[in-house]
C-alpha cells in the first residue's frame, strides 16, 4: 500500500482534531425534543418494566459514537490517498493520436467516422489501468494535443469532445514525430494511432519516422466503405488582356470501383452559371474547362453530387471555391509626342482611363492628379515622388538611368536581341513571343543597386525594373519603333503586365489555396496582422510577413481577409486525392514497428482507494440514516 | 409570502372556535331524547323513584314502632298474626337530583380536537335529558377541587344555562377526584345520580375518586372520555415526556416497541377501571372521542340506564 495524499502527522492530527470534536458533541447533553403526554404515570409504568431498553439505549449510543469516528476514519484515511503498492509503476503512457483529418468525416458508418473515432479512444479511456496515462492529440494538417498526459479519465472525456475532423490532408510524418517526443524518456509507452488507415508514408526532411525499440504500437480501425466522387482541381483566371472575362477548370474524380453518374454545378457571387451531367468511370476523372467566362466579380463555387442527388461518403470534397482578383481601375497619364503603338495598348484594357499630356504640361498634370502609371514616351520629366513611370527609351538629366557610354552614340547597341529573360518576374509573363522580337538600335544603361534587368541581350539591358523616390519604374531601353515589338502580342501584354506590378497585382495569383497549408495572402503595405473570418465564422488574427499575411487554413471555404482598410477574399480547398479516397487502407506497420489491436489496462476499473473509501463511508452514512427513518435504531 | 404577511398572519387573532351548543347541537338533544323515550317507552315516567324510604304509596318494608311514630302506619295485620307492632314504610317519591361532574384538569385539553369538548357535549346530553325528564340537574366543574358549580336547576328551559355554564369552564390544573368529590359531597345535601365525566387521568388512582362518592350513598355513574389517538405520542427517539398537567418529565429513547408497550399497558388500565367499576356495581362506559356522537350517547343512556 502506497500513500499520495497528506502525510500520517497531518491525517493523525485531523483525525484527532475533528474526532476529539465529534466525541464533545456526544458529550454535550442532548437537547431533546419535548413530547406532552396526558397521563405521565402510565409511561412511568412502561419504563419501569423495561429496565434492559435502558441499557440498550445507552450501548446504542455508544455504537453511535463508534460509528461516527468510523466514518471519520474512513474520510480521512481517503485523504491519505492509499493506493495498492506496484500498480503505480506498472502504468503505461498512452499516446493516442487520432486521425481528424477529412477523410475522416466520412459517413460510411452510423454515425460518421469521427463518432466511431471518438467511441474507440473512449473505450481505451474507460480501459485504462489505474495507473495508466493517456495523452490526446488529433492529427491532420498539423498535430494538436488535445489533453496533457494524464491519468484523469474525466479531463481525457473531456478533452475528448474538442476532437472534430478538419478539410485538410494529414501530416503524418509531423503527427508520429509528435509521438516521439511526448514518449521520450517514459517508461511503457505506447503509441495508439485512430484512423481510417490512409495516412501516407511517416517521412520527412529528416527521414523515416521510427519508433523506439519495444514501443509497441497500436492501431484502431475506423470506416467500412468509401463511395465518394469529389472535386479534384479548381481553378480560375483572368484573362490577362480581358479582365472582364475568366476561364475556369474543374476537375472532377471518381474514387470508387463502380461507374457514376454526376451532376457538376457552378455558382459565380452565389448565382448560378453552369450545371453539367457528366459520367465517371470507375477511379476515372474528368476536366472541363469552361472558357470566355463572365458574370463573376470575385467568388467562384462548384458542387458536385451524384445524379440521383443523393450524397456520398464524404461531403467536404463535394464543394470547391475559388476567387478572381479583384479589379480595379487605373489612371495612366501618357507624355509623348504622339506614339499610336503606345495609345493602342492602353486602349485595350477597359479599366485603364488614360490622358495624354506634353512635356510642358506634363509636371502640371502630374501634380494636380493622382496617375497608378505615367508613361514616359521618349522624354523625361520630373515626377512628384511615388509616381510609377513607364520609361520608354528615356534620356535626358531626369532619366532614372545613365547612359553608358561617354557619347549616347557610344552607348549604342546595335541588333541586340532578348537572350536573357526573367521569366518568374511578373513583368515577363505570358509574354510568348518576346524571344523572336527584333530591336535595331538599343541604349547601353548603367544600372544602380537595386535596378534589376528582368530582359537583357548580351550587350546591355533591355528592360529594367526598380525603384526611384518611393515610386516604381520600368524602363525599355531602346525606342518602339526601331523595333517590331509594337507588333507582337508581348507589347500590349508587357503594358499590362507593367500596371498589374505597379498595382502589385501579381499574375501569378492563386484563385484557391490547399487547406492545411500556410497560405500568403499578399495584403497592402504597411500593416503587421490581418484579421481573418474563416468559412465557419470563427475570427482570428494573421502575421503579415514581407507583405503577406501568413495563415493557415484548416477549413475548405471563403476567407475574408482584413488588413488596413482593405478587405479581401480568399478560398481554401480540400483538393487532396489521398484524402478523397475514404475507402479505409489497411495500416500494418509504421517503417518497421508492426502495428497491432490495442489491450486494456491491466485493471480493467480504476483502483483509486479513495473513491472506495468514501463509497463506504457514504454506504454506512444511507444505512444509519435508513435505520432512523425506518424506526429500527430508535 | 413576505415578512409583513408573516407578521400579519402571525399577530392576527386566532379564529373564533366554533360554538359546540349550537342550534344544530340542540336539535340533536331533542332527537336524542325523543329517541330514548321510544327505545325504553313504558318505563320513562316524570319523577323517579329513590330509595330513600318516606311518605310514598309503594310498599317498601316495616321496622320497629317506637313510640311517637304515626299509628296509622302501623300494620294491623301483622300486629293481628304475630302481635308484633311493625310500622308499614313506604318508598318516598321525590324528584331525582342529577350531579354532573365535569372534569376540568389539564389531561382533558390533551390532543386536537381535545377530549373537553366531547366531555361538555356529552354533559350536556346527560343533563338535558335530565331536565327532560323533570329531574333536579346540577353540574360541577372538578379537578382537584369543585372549580365551579351550577346549582341544581329543572325544566327544559333551563338547558340554555347549562350551555353557558358549560361554555364558560376551562380545562386547567391537576386531577385529584377523590379530592374533588369530598369536596362535592359536603356541599350537596340531597344524594342522587352522580355523572362523572371524565379521563380518569388521576395520579392518586381513579377508585379513590369513585369510591369517595359511593361512599357518601350517591350512585356514580362513570363516563370514561377517551382518546384512542393519546396511546401514541407521535414522535420517536430521544425525547422528554412531559405530563401536562404537573410537568413531570422523563428523558426516554422512545421506540416503536415502548410505544406498543405503552399501547398494552393502556389497555391494562382500562381493564382495570372495567373490572373496578363492575365488581362495584359502578355503571361505566367509555366514550370514545373518535366515534359519533349521537350513538354513543344512546348507547350511554342504555348502559347508565338512565332513563329507567
Amino acid at each position: 500500500m502506497e500513500f499520495f495524499g497528506l502525510t500520517a502527522g497531518q491525517l493523525g492530527t485531523l483525525y484527532l482534531g475533528v474526532g476529539a470534536a465529534v466525541v464533545v458533541l456526544y458529550i454535550l447533553k442532548l437537547r431533546r425534543r419535548q413530547v406532552p403526554v396526558p397521563f405521565a404515570k402510565l409511561w412511568k409504568r412502561v419504563l419501569i418494566e423495561r429496565p434492559s431498553s435502558a441499557l440498550f439505549q445507552h450501548l446504542k449510543r455508544i455504537l453511535s459514537l463508534l460509528l461516527q469516528l468510523l466514518l471519520l476514519g474512513l474520510m480521512v484515511f481517503a485523504l491519505a490517498d492509499p493506493r495498492f503498492k506496484g500498480l503505480s509503476r506498472a502504468g503505461r503512457n498512452l499516446v493516442v493520436l487520432v486521425d481528424g483529418s477529412a477523410s475522416m468525416q466520412a459517413t460510411d458508418v452510423p454515425g460518421g467516422r469521427a463518432t466511431a473515432a471518438r467511441e474507440a479512444v473512449r473505450r481505451m479511456i474507460r480501459e485504462m489501468g489505474s495507473a495508466d496515462r493517456m495523452l490526446l492529440a488529433q492529427m491532420d494538417g498539423e498535430v494538436t494535443a488535445l489533453s496533457p498526459m494524464t491519468d484523469d479519465v474525466a479531463s481525457l472525456e473531456n478533452a475528448l469532445k474538442d476532437y472534430a475532423p478538419r478539410d485538410t490532408g494529414l501530416d503524418f510524418a509531423g503527427a508520429t514525430r509528435f509521438a516521439l517526443d511526448a514518449i521520450r524518456g517514459l517508461e511503457r509507452a505506447e503509441v495508439v494511432i485512430v484512423g481510417d488507415g490512409g495516412y501516407g508514408p511517416a517521412r520527412d526532411g529528416a527521414g523515416e519516422v521510427r519508433l523506439p525499440e519495444g514501443v509497441p504500437l497500436r492501431h484502431v480501425a475506423v470506416g467500412r466503405s468509401g463511395r465518394n466522387v469529389g472535386i479534384s482541381a479548381f481553378s480560375a483566371r483572368r484573362y490577362p488582356l480581358d479582365k472582364t472575362r475568366y476561364e475556369v477548370l474543374v476537375e472532377v474524380r471518381n474514387y470508387s470501383d463502380r461507374r457514376e453518374e454526376i451532376e457538376l454545378s457552378l455558382y459565380a457571387d452565389d448565382a448560378p452559371l453552369e450545371v453539367t451531367r457528366m459520367t465517371l468511370e470507375p477511379n476515372g476523372s474528368q476536366q472541363r474547362v469552361l472558357r470566355d467566362q463572365s458574370g463573376a466579380n470575385q467568388t467562384l463555387e462548384a458542387r458536385v453530387q451524384f445524379a440521383d442527388r443523393t450524397r456520398d461518403d464524404l461531403p467536404a470534397d463535394d464543394r470547391a471555391y475559388a476567387t478572381l482578383p479583384a479589379r480595379r481601375r487605373s489612371r495612366v497619364l501618357l507624355v509623348s509626342d504622339g506614339n499610336l503603338y503606345v495609345q493602342a495598348a492602353l486602349l485595350l484594357d477597359e479599366y485603364i482611363e488614360s490622358e495624354e499630356a506634353t512635356v510642358a504640361d506634363a509636371p502640371q498634370k502630374m501634380r494636380e492628379g493622382r496617375y497608378d502609371l505615367v508613361v514616359m514616351d521618349g522624354v523625361t520629366v520630373p515626377a512628384p515622388p511615388g509616381t510609377a513611370v513607364l520609361y520608354l527609351h528615356p534620356s535626358g538629366t531626369d532619366s532614372p538611368l545613365e547612359i553608358d557610354g561617354a557619347t549616347p552614340e557610344a552607348a549604342e547597341i546595335r541588333r541586340p536581341f532578348f537572350e536573357r529573360i526573367d521569366a518568374r518576374h511578373p513583368l515577363m509573363r505570358f509574354m510568348s513571343d518576346i524571344e523572336d522580337t527584333n530591336v535595331g538600335v538599343a541604349t547601353r544603361y548603367r544600372l544602380r543597386e537595386g535596378d534589376r534587368a528582368v530582359a537583357a541581350s548580351a550587350q546591355g539591358p533591355l528592360v529594367v525594373v526598380g525603384q526611384r523616390t518611393g515610386g516604381r519604374f520600368v524602363a525599355v531601353t531602346f525606342d518602339l519603333r526601331s523595333s517590331d515589338l509594337p507588333l507582337r502580342v508581348s507589347w500590349p501584354v508587357l503594358v499590362i503586365n507593367t500596371i498589374d506590378w505597379i498595382h502589385g497585382e501579381d499574375p501569378a495569383y492563386l484563385s484557391s489555396f490547399k487547406t492545411g497549408e500556410s497560405w500568403r495572402v499578399p495584403v497592402p503595405a504597411g500593416v503587421d496582422r490581418a484579421e481573418v473570418e474563416g468559412p465557419d465564422g470563427r475570427r482570428s488574427s494573421a502575421p503579415v510577413i514581407e507583405g503577406r499575411a501568413v495563415l493557415r487554413g484548416m477549413r475548405a471555404g471563403f476567407y475574408r481577409v482584413r488588413a488596413g482598410n482593405e478587405a479581401q477574399i480568399v478560398a481554401g480547398n480540400l483538393t487532396d486525392p489521398d484524402e478523397s479516397r475514404v475507402a479505409p487502407r489497411a495500416f500494418a506497420e509504421l517503417n518497421g514497428t508492426r502495428a497491432t489491436a490495442p489491450i486494456a489496462g491491466r485493471v480493467g476499473v480504476r483502483r483509486e482507494l479513495w473513491l472506495y473509501l468514501l463509497a463506504g463511508a457514504l454506504a454506512i452514512v444511507v444505512l444509519e440514516w435508513l435505520s432512523y427513518h425506518r424506526r429500527v435504531t430508535v | 409570502m413576505g415578512l409583513t404577511d408573516f407578521f400579519r398572519k402571525s399577530l392576527a387573532p386566532p379564529a373564533p372556535k366554533e360554538d359546540i351548543f349550537d342550534d344544530e347541537f340542540q336539535r340533536k338533544l331533542d332527537y336524542l331524547a325523543v329517541i330514548s323515550r321510544r327505545l325504553f317507552a313504558g318505563r320513562l315516567r316524570a319523577e323517579r323513584r329513590t330509595k330513600k324510604t318516606g311518605s310514598g304509596i309503594e310498599f317498601a318494608d316495616h321496622r320497629q314502632y317506637n313510640a311517637g311514630d304515626d299509628l296509622r302506619y302501623v300494620d294491623w295485620k301483622v300486629y293481628g298474626r304475630s302481635e308484633r307492632m311493625l310500622l308499614k314504610l313506604y318508598e318516598e317519591e321525590e324528584d331525582l337530583s342529577i350531579y354532573v361532574l365535569l372534569d376540568c384538569s389539564e389531561s382533558m385539553a390533551y390532543g386536537e380536537p381535545s377530549k373537553f369538548d366531547h366531555a361538555r357535549k356529552l354533559a350536556a346530553a346527560m343533563a338535558y335529558v335530565g331536565l327532560a325528564n323533570l329531574d333536579r340537574v346540577a353540574l360541577l366543574a372538578v379537578s382537584t377541587k369543585v372549580d365551579k358549580t351550577l346549582p341544581s336547576t329543572r325544566g327544559k328551559g333551563r338547558i340554555f344555562k347549562i350551555f353557558d355554564f358549560l361554555r364558560s369552564v376551562r380545562p386547567k390544573g391537576e386531577t385529584a377526584l377523590a379530592d374533588a368529590a369530598r369536596q362535592f359531597t359536603t356541599q350537596q345535601k340531597r344524594r342522587g345520580i352522580a355523572i362523572i365525566v371524565t379521563d380518569l387521568y388521576d395520579p392518586e388512582g381513579f377508585e379513590r375518586g369513585i369510591n369517595a362518592i359511593r361512599y357518601r350513598k350517591y350512585e356514580p355513574m362513570v363516563i370514561h372520555v377517551v382518546d384512542p389517538r393519546e396511546s401514541d405520542p407521535g414522535a420517536r427517539g430521544d425525547v422528554t415526556l412531559v405530563d401536562v398537567e404537573n410537568g413531570e418529565s422523563r428523558e426516554i429513547t422512545l421506540t416503536d416497541g415502548m410505544v406498543k408497550a405503552y399501547k398494552e399497558e393502556h389497555e391494562k388500565w382500562r381493564k382495570e377501571i372495567d373490572d373496578f367499576c363492575k365488581t362495584r356495581q359502578v355503571p361505566y362506559v367509555a366514550a370514545d372521542i373518535t366515534k359519533p356522537f349521537e350513538e354513543q350517547v344512546l348507547y350511554l343512556f342504555r348502559r347508565l340506564a338512565l332513563v329507567e
